[in-house]
């Protein structure tokens, strides 16, 4: 059964079903996008229940021709890794339609057609098995986030979402060049003209060659992701979104800068990644602590939200950029805890702002007393977000830190002061809007109702059910996380004994190869 | 059998005759449906007749005329431009008595592109871009009682014999140095080419680059293209910078893929510069202007240093690359200026892109084809214009042009600056048009060619596979003498 390409096909489906809705018909429009994501969700549960945790290759393979001659295949895989992106994407999307269900914006039909699009483009990107397919995705989930944000924005809109994919699309075009410079130089090398993921890994470039080629793909993740100083776009994009398109942004979309990462820095370029490792650490401490101390002085809840959200991915780049398979196994969990605790805290700012018509942090108070429900889930989500032991991200943070001590314990410290940078600000926003005197607005309009529990509660109990069994995650995905670790740490020089993984040089000697037919790529 | 492969030519000349005549009839019905009417289907009878050739290696004409599969493939795009402008100009405004000319003067046009695709001689290629060349100065001062329409044929006139001059010096510069006009003669002798003959050969190059740079309207040799293509009627507009545009490629690639190529390392590098230069300036000076067929107008020059690129790489891979994004960028084009035409007749200034303010609301179907077309002019994948590119940025890449792709990709990047603003006021802006809208009853040939258009753009991405292979037997066909 062709797993993934029915999963990345629903979402479509639902929007493209949206012509055919009437115009006007709210009801139907809403019924299409629910249908879509819930299919979606649902097969990507049961495609989870089929995983074979502990094989670190590809699975679910699905393969077709499109255009083969030169290089370009339709091939969608998943490994440890990115079915956790998977599951991500498929849960925070379902929440994201329920919480537009309930809250109808203005055309509906387009908005959800468009969520829908975005959400088939980063299904597509993180089971791509093909770089150039990795590129088709990377660009369409663009589209309708352009849109999304140009049609429904704030008043600024028309720059923010031209400033967004101006941005995203320098990065993007030169990875675009890197890809094919990628696959006519490992031709040189390996004999074979393709663009499989799995038949690049380990190509054994010169040291240039690696640097040069990583170098076009460097640039697009970080500015997806983003690191300080790339993140231009993400003021102008996060004040101007609707909340809904904010909160998938810093969720879903930021991760897949951090995919690329993993999945194509580590594997193809180890030696690129050793060159680059320390510019990459040196950018997520900045990140972090820049992060943090922004976000402190943000006037609006949303803004605070997202610039804390530039910090946590500060330290999840930071766990890929320690080439350490712990670090790694942490910014995979991070990846998955961020995404569920970000969205949720944008759900509660969205909550308060759209029930007080207000943002700034300075206008709102002492919700607390009259809507305890509400303050009670917050505190949860505050709790989450700054890390505190027993909480979901606690697990991920303390794997980071750990696995980067190892090697670089200056790195670790400096992340340190983010954890403690996060209190500062996560407090400062929980007090001043739940505690201290009533400020502005009717406390009790803000008490949850029984839409906005349809929201939170799930997110709630994923991060419960993290923060109690994270070895479920950890134990699945650590064999992909150590496969694609392993070379880099090759690279840079590891002792054998941390190197938790078999790495095979890549073109085979030609005895190998005869033997074991591994380059062959995706097998199950 | 050798008059049968000159038959699509033949054809469609005829067919030119024949419509003129149609104009002159007393019936005004006859008049007004009947060269149009003439044209296309006496085109479609070319087109299939090129299609039953396919496969077939014919030398006609004494060595001047052959069918291979590369001018059958042109011949398609040809053939196919032509029709959907004859179909975009139904009920254009301007009078009836001139219809036999236009149908006429755009399918002599058309033949002589068919000349080009298939020329076996630098005469041919001379010949066929003049006919063409002559028939389009008439097409853009067609709209007599506009200035502006004047002034378009009047400097497309002055520059396109100059282009053509720099042509005709150069194809003789080829023709001193080698001692053949015949192209496969050419090719034999330069391989076995003694040194001492490289400076003739250098000048000849030269030549040649630049006068074609001048049909390709590549930079720098672009300083007409916006002016005629502001002045000129929009489907003539249409017409010339999607089939023109082709026929300066299929002539670089019959002269320069074809007998030249065993001496890639004298052009490659000018061909390079030439494409960079376009890229550049095209995509920057298209930033700031607010006339959507001046926009488009420098778009066309840098689409032109994409296609360069292709050509500079001097491989079969380049070849097929610009054959691929030939037809992806003849798909793109035609939507964009299809929607264009619909909106001058719909407001008086519908090539503003003020006029297009909210237009995307007013007319998703118009709207959405215009959105296929920017984004896809602009590289987003899945699109084909997307799978174009790719092909140019890896040809480039295997000769190791990295500089070539690089400029490229920034190219791009640049160009959305534009391309995305048509898209942001068509969708973000705001629809408060000070005059009530003119939503005219578009008449149903205008949409339908508008519709397939918007079809190829995706067709074309999704049927890349075997649009690829024929794409690549046509390039191979290049090769083989």
């Amino acid at each position: 059964m062709p797993w993934l390409t029915i999963i990345i096909v629903i979402p479509l489906l639902a929007a493209l079903a949206m012509f055919i809705v009437p115009e006007g018909d709210v009801g139907t429009a809403r019924l299409v996008a629910a249908l879509g994501a819930g299919l979606t969700l649902v097969m990507s549960v049961l495609m989870l229940a089929n995983f074979h945790r502990d094989f670190p290759g590809p699975q679910f393979v699905d393969h077709a021709g499109w255009a083969t001659q030169v290089g370009l295949d339709w091939i969608v895989w998943v490994d440890g890794i990115s079915i956790w992106l998977i599951m991500l994407t498929t849960g925070l999307f379902a929440i994201a339609v329920a919480y537009l269900c309930f809250r109808t914006p203005d055309r509906p039909r387009a908005f959800l057609a468009l969520i829908m699009l975005a959400e088939m483009g980063l299904l597509g990107l993180f089971s791509s098995g093909n770089l150039v397919l990795f590129y088709v995705f990377w660009e369409l989930m663009l589209v309708p986030f352009y849109f999304m944000i140009g049609m429904w924005g704030g008043a600024g809109r028309k720059l923010a979402s031209i400033k967004f994919v101006i941005y995203t699309m320098v990065g993007s075009l030169l990875m675009l060049v890197s890809i094919v410079a990628t696959a006519v130089i490992a031709h040189g090398i390996t004999g074979v003209y393709t663009f499989d993921i799995v038949a690049l890994r380990n190509v054994d470039y010169t040291r240039p060659e690696s640097i040069w080629l990583l170098a076009g793909f460097l640039l697009a993740f970080v500015i997806k992701l983003p690191l300080w100083p790339f993140h231009g776009w993400l003021p102008d994009a996060y004040r101007e979104s609707p909340i809904v398109v904010v909160a998938l942004l810093a969720a879903v979309v930021s991760k897949a800068g951090v995919y690329g990462l993993l999945r194509i820095g580590l594997p193809l370029f180890p030696r690129g990644m050793a060159y680059f490792q320390y510019p990459i650490i040196l950018l997520a401490l900045v990140s972090i602590v820049y992060g943090s101390l922004v976000a402190w002085r943000q006037p609006t809840m949303r803004m605070l939200v997202g610039y804390s959200s530039l910090a946590h991915l500060g330290f999840i780049a930071l766990g890929i950029a320690a080439i350490d398979p712990q670090a790694a196994q942490g910014a995979v969990l991070q990846m998955v805890n961020h995404g569920v605790v970000v969205v949720a805290a944008f759900a509660i700012v969205g909550i308060i702002a759209t029930r007080t018509g207000k943002e700034d942090i300075d206008d709102i108070g002492g919700l607390a007393a009259r809507a305890p429900w509400l303050s009670g889930i917050f505190l949860v989500v505050t709790m989450a977000s700054l890390a505190i032991p027993g909480s979901n991200s606690f697990a991920g943070e303390f794997f980071i830190l750990s696995g980067t001590f190892r090697h670089d314990w200056w790195a670790a410290a400096i992340a340190m002061i983010g954890v403690v940078y996060a209190s500062v600000y996560m407090l400062r926003l929980y007090q001043s809007s739940m505690n201290g005197p009533a400020r502005g607005g009717d406390p009790r309009r803000v008490e949850l109702r029984v839409r906005d529990v349809v929201v939170l509660v799930p997110l709630i109990a994923v991060m419960l059910f993290i923060a109690l069994w994270p070895q479920v995650l950890a134990g699945a995905s650590s064999a992909s996380v150590n496969a694609a670790v392993a070379p880099a740490q090759v690279a840079v020089g590891r002792p054998p004994s941390e190197i938790r993984s078999v790495v095979l040089p890549n073109p085979l000697p030609a005895t190998v190869s005869s033997a074991s037919g591994v380059t062959g790529g995706a097998s199950q | 059998m050798n008059t049968l492969a000159a038959a699509p030519p033949i054809i469609v000349a005829t067919t030119a005759l024949l419509a003129l005549m149609a104009g002159l009839f007393p019936q005004r019905l006859v008049r007004r449906e009947g060269p149009t009417v003439i044209a296309i289907v006496g085109m479609l009878v070319a087109a299939v007749m090129s299609i039953l050739l396919w496969g077939n290696r014919i030398v006609a004409l004494g060595g001047g005329y052959r069918i291979d599969h590369l001018s059958v493939l042109f011949n398609l795009i040809f053939i196919g431009c032509a029709v959907i402008t004859l179909l975009l100009s139904v009920n254009e405004s301007s009078g009836v008595d001139r219809r036999g000319e236009y149908a006429a003067l755009v399918t002599t046009a058309t033949a002589g592109m068919i000349l080009v695709a298939g020329a076996g001689d630098l005469i041919m290629i001379f010949l066929g871009i003049e006919i063409l060349s002559v028939a389009l100065y008439v097409l853009c001062a067609l709209e007599l009682w506009r200035e502006r329409s004047l002034e378009s044929g009047l400097k497309y006139l002055i520059v396109g014999a100059v282009g053509s001059s720099f042509l005709l010096y150069g194809l003789a510069f080829l023709f001193g140095t080698t001692g053949s006009v015949n192209l496969t003669k050419i090719g034999a002798s330069l391989t076995q080419a003694s040194f001492n003959t490289e400076p003739l050969l250098w000048i000849a190059v030269t030549l040649i680059i630049v006068g074609l740079g001048f049909k390709a309207s590549a930079a720098p040799f672009h300083m007409w293209t916006p002016d005629v293509y502001e002045g000129a009627p929009t489907p003539v507009t249409a017409f010339m910078a999607t089939a023109t545009k082709a026929v300066a490629f299929v002539a670089f690639l019959r002269i320069f893929a074809g007998p030249l190529i065993d001496i890639v390392h004298t052009w490659q590098i000018a061909i390079g510069v030439v494409a960079a230069v376009s890229i550049i300036i095209g995509n920057v000076a298209a930033l700031v202007q607010t006339n959507l067929k001046r926009m488009l107008a420098y778009s066309s020059i840098a689409q032109a240093g994409y296609l360069l690129i292709g050509v500079a790489a001097g491989t079969v891979q380049g070849a097929q690359a610009v054959l691929f994004y030939l037809l992806a960028y003849a798909a793109m084009t035609l939507a964009a200026f299809a929607v264009v035409i619909i909106r001058e007749r719909e407001v008086d200034n519908g090539e503003d892109l003020a006029s297009f303010s909210g237009y995307g609301r007013a007319r998703p179907f118009l709207g959405g084809i215009m959105t296929l077309a920017m984004l896809s002019l602009a590289g987003f994948p899945p699109l084909s214009g997307f799978i174009g590119k790719f092909l140019l940025f890896g040809a480039a890449a295997e000769q190791h042009l990295w500089w070539l792709a690089v400029i490229g990709a920034l190219g791009s990047v640049i160009s959305l600056g534009y391309y995305l603003r048509v898209v942001g006021v068509m969708w973000f802006g705001a629809a408060g048009d000070p005059e009530p809208r003119k939503l005219l009853n578009v008449s149903s040939p205008v949409t339908l060619s508008t519709a397939a258009c918007g079809v190829a753009i995706l067709g074309f991405a999704a049927f890349a596979g075997p649009l690829l292979t024929v794409c690549q037997q046509a390039a191979m066909s290049l090769l083989s003498p």
